[in-house]
């Protein structure tokens, strides 16, 4: 993809102003361009689209209370937005006290959407702000030899960890702590170039 | 894990009217106390008050030990006149409202220190008292007066009065509730050291 026509990082910069300057329009805008993937991402994880909707509730108050807490030396707002997705979307897995069955039963579903081929995009799904992110992301994953990949979804949206992958996996745990940390080189070198997720 | 993979999921649009409803909760909670300040609050109150408690009980348990320290310091005084060469010990029984009961003295008469032990007495009328007597070359000079309101046992230590050359011996009767400077009731027993 190309990124000659995404907005700049300066632009990323002035809404972060706003929003540190409490300005309320600027909650908005993010929730505009950020709400589908912090929804993508919490159903994905919950698969419960009244969760998810609450994941996203919790996840923008917390924004909202803790903007200042982001450091843009250390990266661009969607991942630390995405970051609070996940971890809120994991406690209330968690709460359910039935995550390990949900687990069991979706693990193996979601393994092919999360780095399987990538269906054309929905109507209306291509001009969601970061679109192109995606595609990335999910190309990035997709080169991945499965057992990595797998390794990767299952700490990534199940929360899994390490001694719990290797028990659901059937590996050592040495061989998942090297899968982890192969695929996680080789997806930070796929996507170092990363800088904003918008177009 | 790498900061991006959460967009590797499809991106999911919102319900219309979840916009307004996120938002609205979102500037609410700023006005809404913050956890932290009343965790805060709470920890700072428990505290003073965890200090403030502690601070009495420290004041409560000093004043128990300086007491138990009067009660250890009598004690051990007890039994060095009890254990003492010169002290003699005297049993006398002694009759009161039809029961037998008995007084113990045990006296030091060169270090003229008494300790004196009550037992099964009977309770004292409202208006009388029971009225220890050192006996003397003067005559009777007062020991101790006993008001009691129950029947239990009572011991005490005495010490002679300064003046009094030479206690010869002891007595006991029965006085009004506020004492007598001399004898004038019931005798309960008298007897020469």
């Amino acid at each position: 993809m190309t990124y000659s026509n995404r907005l700049s990082q300066e632009a990323e910069r002035s809404l972060l102003e706003r929003l540190r300057s409490r300005e309320e329009a600027a909650l908005g805008e993010l929730y505009d361009q950020l709400a589908p993937w912090v929804l993508g991402l919490a159903r994905r994880i919950l698969d419960d689209p009244a969760e998810a909707d609450e994941v996203l509730s919790d996840v923008f108050e917390q924004i909202w209370e803790h903007i200042d807490r982001h450091d843009a030396r250390r990266g661009a707002l969607a991942p630390w937005v995405l970051s609070i997705a996940r971890t809120r979307a994991l406690d209330a897995l968690r709460r359910r006290r039935r995550w390990w069955r949900k687990a069991e039963r979706w693990g193996e579903a979601h393994l092919a959407e999360d780095g399987g081929p990538l269906s054309p995009p929905d109507p209306g799904e291509a001009g969601v702000p970061g679109w192109p992110v995606h595609q990335e992301v999910h190309a990035a994953l997709a080169t991945l030899p499965e057992e990595q990949r797998r390794v990767v979804v299952l700490a990534y949206f199940e929360g899994l960890t390490h001694s719990e992958i290797a028990r659901r996996t059937d590996q050592p745990l040495g061989t998942v702590k090297t899968r982890l940390r192969i695929a996680q080189a080789k997806l930070a070198e796929g996507l170092k170039h990363l800088k904003d997720w918008r177009r | 894990m790498t900061d991006w993979l959460g967009m590797t999921p499809r991106p999911v649009a919102p319900r219309a009217e979840l916009r307004a409803a996120v938002l609205a909760r979102a500037r609410g909670a700023r006005r809404r106390p913050r956890w932290a300040v009343v965790r805060l609050a709470a920890a700072v109150l428990l505290i003073v008050a965890g200090g403030w408690w502690a601070g009495v009980s420290l004041r409560r348990l000093g004043g128990r030990v300086r007491a138990l320290e009067t009660r250890l310091a009598a004690a051990q005084d007890t039994m060095r006149l009890l254990r003492g060469p010169g002290t003699r010990v005297v049993q006398v029984p002694v009759r009161t409202a039809g029961r037998l009961g008995s007084v113990t003295l045990f006296a030091d008469t060169a270090a003229g220190r008494w300790y004196v032990a009550c037992e099964n007495l009977a309770a004292n009328r409202p208006d009388e008292a029971y009225q220890l007597w050192f006996a003397t070359d003067g005559g009777m000079v007062t020991a101790a007066l006993m008001p009691m309101d129950r029947s239990e046992p009572m011991w005490m230590a005495l010490g002679i009065p300064a003046g009094v050359a030479r206690v010869t011996g002891a007595a006991m009767s029965i006085e009004p509730r506020r004492g007598s400077p001399s004898p004038t009731g019931p005798m309960l027993f008298r007897l020469n050291l």
